[in-house]
């Protein structure tokens, strides 16, 4: 290994060059990477990453800096390993967050390969998120923490990473690559959908990978969670716990999807009450701490990315699953998104939601 | 980045560095010989009289009449010219396909498909495992309905060398204009328009020590052809656009010193290929050279080791300054898996393990000793990281 070698993974977006030019700025010797993951066929402009574009934005990024940078065709590993599982998971009536298992496969993972292989004893990228101690702990930067991603990661790879931006705020990230004269990169907007999912139409990357003609995807029921079948909808791939829009409307209470129950397709609503969840419970779990909490132990916990942090205690946390009480019941808990577990501002692990403990009743068509 | 060594060059068959006498035989025509050829006073007359003698260098250099040398940008446009100017003209006279193998320059390839588009017929020879075209797929696809077969002299992927005159012979009686990529064969083979029956051949400057931008196609007398680019009355209307007068001599110049060097640069390269390559598989007994049971130009070295892949390969090799190439690259510059390789049916893991090294003039004994060292070290690294 050569200690001061690192791999930085870069998207051709600010975050990433910017941290690329601190490292080249404190004298490492850095190897800027993209990584392809997908081909779209058409090059969407503006796209965060993976279109030509971006790939040019990091390789001139790099130019600038005097760095090597190469382009890794990353896309059948991540094909297998994010998208599919994408689909997969709507095709199972959940709600994926595919951003969670590129870190955990594709960046933090497959990358780590390339980093070894070229005997980099660093691996860096531009998240929202600071190593301490061979901890991870959320980004200074509030409103752009994306630790929510990372609780999957090999827990060994933390003392590897360096997250150059992690203590920055956008706007203090922003202006540092203005000043290094990034401009390529510097007013790019945020990412914000995933990436392979071009103009927010998952429905559409469902079709193509699982066909048309997936279940998830015909006609069923819209079922009341006190029964009556109130109409149809047609996939339920395209709901989401919590979600209200394509509804029937013409109810006293508005109605909200509480559950999705791929068995015989059916969309369930319910009044929102039937939405709020006393607890959560989660499977595939990883830690990233040398001592993970143990029952009793207070946490604090999100259910969704960029949702407040709830305040809860572990009530079991064993074999792989962990289950937390609520302090305060929570709306909208979505089987598939990821429950991640801080304790202040030190990322202890997190999981992927298996069901909702809810408020109101026990649905016993909600198994994980 | 630190780096011990200046990095090695094992790259020619991508492209190889401007001659020093093609550069001083350019410069006067940056300088005060700035005329147009087409030009009627003495500035023109000037430039017409150099592009005139480029002319006949280059043609001299292919055993061709000085009007069968036509010269363009760059081999993509002598390979698109070749395939699409002949069926094109061709067409409506009852031959409507043309034939090509599946080891093509994407040049090649890309304009066989085109003809396709443009509502012609497509046909792709088989080839071995080797890459050499099967006679009796030859025999069987070109017949009287073919307007244009066009087969590589050598690929740039493996070095497997055709042999073009007997395919050039069997095409001519069958009435079916032939043409040969000659990119990589240039300087490497012996070129001859005078015994040798193709009717088109296209070559590439920079492969040969002239710059980047200029290339040939030769074009037998009696050619059907309907022009690319059309215009001015340059080239015989063959190629509208002011010649690049420079870059033409540059390209004749680099054609006379190749071909004067053939043979000694052909022992050579070759003498430091298979250097290399008894090293490489005495290091690693598994490996596997593509083409290896052919006919191959000297200067190419393909070889897959089972358990790697070629990105990390390519990454971990350029950072230890010994740059090679995968496959072809792709628009963004990743590596993508090889339509050569495929062909040759090898399997999708190892055709993505190949790393090619090229060699040319500016390579020496000691770059084949330093990546006999270090190619062996990384691939035992990479085999390692696999195992774990």
């Amino acid at each position: 290994m050569l200690p001061n070698r690192v791999l930085v993974a870069m998207s051709g977006g600010v975050d990433s060059s910017v941290a690329a030019a601190l490292l080249v700025e404190h004298g490492y010797d850095v190897v800027g990477v993209t990584m392809k993951l997908f081909s779209d066929g058409s090059e969407v402009p503006d796209r965060p990453c993976c279109s030509l574009d971006s790939v040019n934005d990091a390789r001139r990024v790099c130019e600038r800096l005097g760095i090597p940078h190469y382009v890794l065709n990353m896309e059948s590993r991540f094909g297998h390993d994010v998208m599919d599982d994408f689909v997969a998971e709507y095709v199972a009536g959940r709600t994926p967050i595919p951003c969670v298992r590129c870190n955990t496969f594709t960046k933090f993972r497959d990358l780590l390969h390339t980093a070894d292989s070229i005997d980099a004893q660093w691996i860096a990228t531009g998240h929202y998120a600071r190593v301490r101690d061979g901890e991870l702990l959320r980004g200074s930067d509030d409103a752009k923490d994306q630790t929510y991603f990372l609780w999957g990661i090999d827990r060994a790879v933390i003392s590897r990473m360096i997250l150059p931006v992690g203590d920055m705020t956008k706007s203090e990230t922003r202006s540092i690559a203005t000043r290094l004269g990034l401009t390529m990169v510097a007013n790019k907007a945020d990412s914000q959908e995933i990436c392979f999912v071009p103009d927010g139409d998952y429905v559409k990357v469902i079709a193509q990978r699982a066909g048309a003609d997936s279940p998830a995807l015909q006609r069923g029921p819209v079922v009341h969670s006190d029964g009556r079948v109130l109409g149809e909808h047609d996939g339920y791939a395209r709901f989401t716990v919590g979600q209200r829009r394509g509804l029937p409307g013409g109810f006293a209470d508005p109605l909200f999807v509480v559950a999705i129950r791929p068995e015989d397709r059916a969309v369930i609503v319910g009044p929102r009450e039937e939405l709020l969840g006393t607890g959560v419970a989660a499977t595939e779990v990883n830690w990233l701490v040398e001592t993970p909490p143990v029952p009793g132990d207070p946490v604090q916990v999100r259910i969704r990315h960029h949702s407040p942090l709830a305040q809860g205690v572990v009530l079991r946390a064993e074999g792989g699953e962990v289950e937390i009480a609520l302090d305060e019941a929570v709306v909208a808990i979505s089987p598939g998104q990821s429950l991640v577990i801080y304790s202040g501002d030190r990322l202890l692990g997190g999981g992927f939601i298996a069901s909702p403990r809810r408020a109101r009743t026990e649905l016993p068509l909600l198994v994980g | 980045m630190v780096m011990a060594q200046p990095p090695i060059y094992l790259d020619n068959a991508a492209t190889t560095p401007v001659r020093e006498e093609v550069f001083e035989a350019m410069r006067p025509f940056f300088g005060p010989k700035f005329g147009n050829p087409s030009s009627i006073h003495s500035f023109g007359r000037e430039a017409r009289a150099a592009l005139d003698e480029a002319r006949e260098r280059l043609a001299t250099c292919l055993g061709a009449h000085p009007d069968e040398v036509s010269f363009n940008s760059c081999g993509t446009e002598g390979d698109n010219t070749a395939v699409l100017c002949l069926w094109r003209a061709m067409r409506d006279s009852g031959r409507n396909a043309v034939v090509t193998t599946p080891i093509e320059h994407k040049a090649v390839l890309a304009a066989a498909h085109e003809v396709a588009h443009e509502g012609g017929e497509e046909r792709i020879l088989d080839v071995d495992s080797d890459g050499v075209v099967v006679d009796e797929s030859f025999d069987e696809h070109v017949r009287d309905d073919v307007a244009v077969t066009s087969v590589m002299w050598v690929n740039n992927e493996t070095g497997v060398i055709q042999d073009i005159p007997a395919l050039a012979q069997r095409a001519k009686q069958r009435g079916v204009a032939f043409h040969t990529d000659a990119v990589q064969a240039f300087g490497k083979v012996a070129i001859d328009a005078r015994t040798q029956p193709f009717d088109l051949l296209s070559i590439s400057g920079h492969k040969i020590g002239a710059p980047k931008g200029i290339g040939a196609l030769f074009i037998r007398r009696g050619t059907a052809f309907e022009p690319l680019i059309r215009g001015g009355s340059q080239d015989r209307g063959r190629r509208a656009g002011t010649e690049n007068l420079a870059y033409v001599v540059g390209l004749a110049t680099a054609a006379e010193l190749a071909v004067a060097e053939r043979e000694q640069h052909w022992k050579e390269t070759e003498h430091m290929r298979d250097r290399l390559q008894a090293l490489l598989l005495a290091a690693i007994p598994d490996a596997v050279v593509h083409s290896r049971g052919a006919r191959r130009a000297p200067h190419v070295l393909n070889i897959s080791v089972p358990g790697t892949d070629n990105e990390s390969m390519l990454m971990a090799l350029d950072l230890r300054g010994i740059a090679c190439s995968g496959g072809s690259a792709c628009q963004s510059g990743s590596v993508t898996p090889s339509h050569v390789l495929s062909a040759l049916g090898v399997a999708p893991a190892l055709a993505n393990a190949a790393v090619r090294m090229s060699f040319g003039p500016i390579n020496t004994e000691a770059d084949v000793d330093r990546v006999a060292e270090v190619f062996p070290k990384l691939v035992a690294k990479a085999r390692s990281m696999a195992a774990a």
